[in-house]
């Protein structure tokens, strides 16, 4: 059997309460009565009531206070006002104030029970809503621990057993069967990125950065992002030049995604750039903010690529041989940028090469207060 | 040459382990396994070991750091080495794959991510061990 639906009844009359007990109470209701708003907005509180019927005109605490705190408080309370007989204007007052009905006096039982049987439906809808929400929500959350493990686990024993493999044959495989044992760690590596960058997109809310945002060295993220992305331009013979241009003031952030997209966009920098050239970071403060250049003269990007280059799954046309990726790195360093309140933008000529900018707020001279923190989208 | 190396891999994942023991045995380390966290602490409290090699995410949840928080606590255990190696990638998609990571459950650790190349593998597991020796050899 379901559990009777809660009901609270607030009104001054008491034959209103009563009336109201009878009808409701022999269906499948458990009706509670309040006298006056004070003790109404205490049993809102005890009991978590399914639907309301409150009395727009009381002495005291009137119905519209009522309603007010109730709103505040429980949004999601299904509340019916009981409003005198032509009153039509203060009943769709309170409606605009977020009622959902109303209950005009002197009523029948048969409307009341009618009224009530509506809020009801309109209250377990609000609370599936609710509860769909919140799943949704934590679905989202378990989907990176979820597939993480079952989809990284097996792929991670792979090629661990790969590794061990052609550590153990070293000595005996042809360089052709070598070559083959590369592709495959190749391909699997790949695969494991690929699952790691849809997990980043798809599961991971960036806004959360915004709850642990503190003063990040621009200088440091720049130093950080190179030193991992070193070992990719000695391959290639690329010089990363830097050039920071002091005083360099601080950024409200946070600093491992900062670094990230650093990575991203040097590393781009660094793949469609052609051996034995150079990449060139810079930073410099102008106005209120932080400018962060990265330069390269690399393929460049078609100019119908650009307005797409910071989307989904977007991978410019011009490949340079070797360059591999999902083209997600730049839909989420925009995301990144963007929850720090900044823009990143691109200009590009084709065959000659690509200039990112990073624009990210200044943090304003003391870095304990600052206002960019608070600042909300 | 010296005695080998004995070093405890807690993972409950026997492809996993197959991978990393074999790379582990042909460096001429000589090597346990335990599939569990129960069998792990049971063999920690056994025999002495030079260095354990743990998974994180094991059964339920994160069943390693766990164990990593009972060495910690454990005056006998907590000077073993232990390198952890991890599946979970969002909780270091911000750290990068090289760099040196420590997540000071125990005074000498560091963690690496699954699946881990022969060479870094090798790398890490000498390097710990070399700071575990320093650190004895200072109390001293």
């Amino acid at each position: 059997m379901q559990p009777k639906h809660k009901v609270l009844v607030i009104d001054d009359e008491e034959v209103v309460l009563d009336s109201c007990t009878q009808v409701l109470a022999s269906g499948d209701c458990q009706v509670t009565t309040a006298m006056n708003g004070t003790q109404g907005l205490k049993l809102v509180e005890e009991m978590q009531p399914d639907l309301i019927f409150l009395d727009l005109k009381m002495p005291g605490l009137s119905g519209f206070e009522v309603l007010e705190k109730i709103r505040s408080q429980q949004p999601h309370l299904v509340v019916i006002v009981i409003t005198g007989y032509a009153t039509v204007s203060s009943a769709i007052e309170a409606m605009k104030r977020g009622a959902f009905d109303f209950l005009p006096k002197p009523f029948t039982p048969e409307e009341l029970r009618l009224i009530a049987r509506r809020g009801l439906e309109h209250c377990r809808l609000v609370q599936q809503t609710v509860a769909l929400r919140r799943e949704k929500e934590l679905l989202r959350e378990n989907f990176a621990a979820i597939v993480s493990h079952e989809l990284k686990a097996p792929l991670g024993a792979l090629q661990q057993n790969l590794y061990a493999l052609t550590a153990e044959l070293e000595d005996k495989l042809s360089d052709s069967q070598k070559d083959l044992f590369e592709r495959l760690k190749t391909r699997l590596d790949d695969l494991l990125k690929l699952i790691h960058s849809w997990l980043r997109v798809f599961s991971v809310d960036v806004r959360k950065l915004k709850e642990t945002f503190g003063p990040v060295s621009v200088a440091d993220v720049v130093s950080k992002a190179i030193d991992t992305v070193q070992p990719h331009a000695s391959r290639k013979a690329i010089e990363i030049q830097t050039a920071m241009r002091e005083p360099l003031p601080r950024v409200n952030g946070d600093e491992g995604s900062l670094t990230e997209v650093l990575v991203n966009i040097i590393g781009n920098a660094v793949k469609y750039s052609f051996p034995n050239s150079k990449v060139c970071v810079r930073a410099e403060a102008l106005g209120q903010e932080v400018l962060i250049t990265v330069t390269d003269t690399g393929v460049g990007i078609a100019k119908e690529d650009l307005p797409h280059l910071f989307q989904d799954f977007v991978r410019g046309q011009a490949q340079p041989a070797g360059a591999a990726g999902c083209g997600l790195g730049l839909a989420i360093s925009r995301r990144i940028v963007e929850v720090h309140n900044g823009a990143i933008t691109a200009e590009s000529e084709p065959g000659k090469g690509s200039t990112l900018v990073i624009r990210l707020p200044a943090v304003q001279s003391s870095p304990e207060c600052s206002p960019t923190s608070e600042r909300k989208d | 040459m010296s005695q080998p190396k004995q070093l405890l891999i807690i993972d409950d994942d026997p492809d996993f382990v197959a991978g990393v023991k074999s790379i582990l045995l042909k460096a001429k380390y000589e090597v346990d396994v335990a599939y569990n966290p129960k069998d792990g602490l049971q063999a920690l409290q056994t025999k002495t070991y030079d260095l354990l090699l743990l998974d994180i995410m094991m059964g339920r949840g994160a069943e390693g750091i766990m164990i990593a928080r009972k060495l910690g606590k454990d005056p006998k255990l907590r000077d073993l080495p232990v390198l952890i190696i991890t599946g979970i990638r969002e909780q270091m998609a911000f750290l990068f794959p090289g760099q040196a990571v420590h997540p000071h459950f125990v005074p000498v650790d560091e963690l690496v991510e699954k699946p881990v190349e022969p060479k870094l593998l090798l790398e890490k597991i000498q390097a710990l061990l070399k700071t575990a020796e320093a650190r004895k050899t200072q109390s001293k």
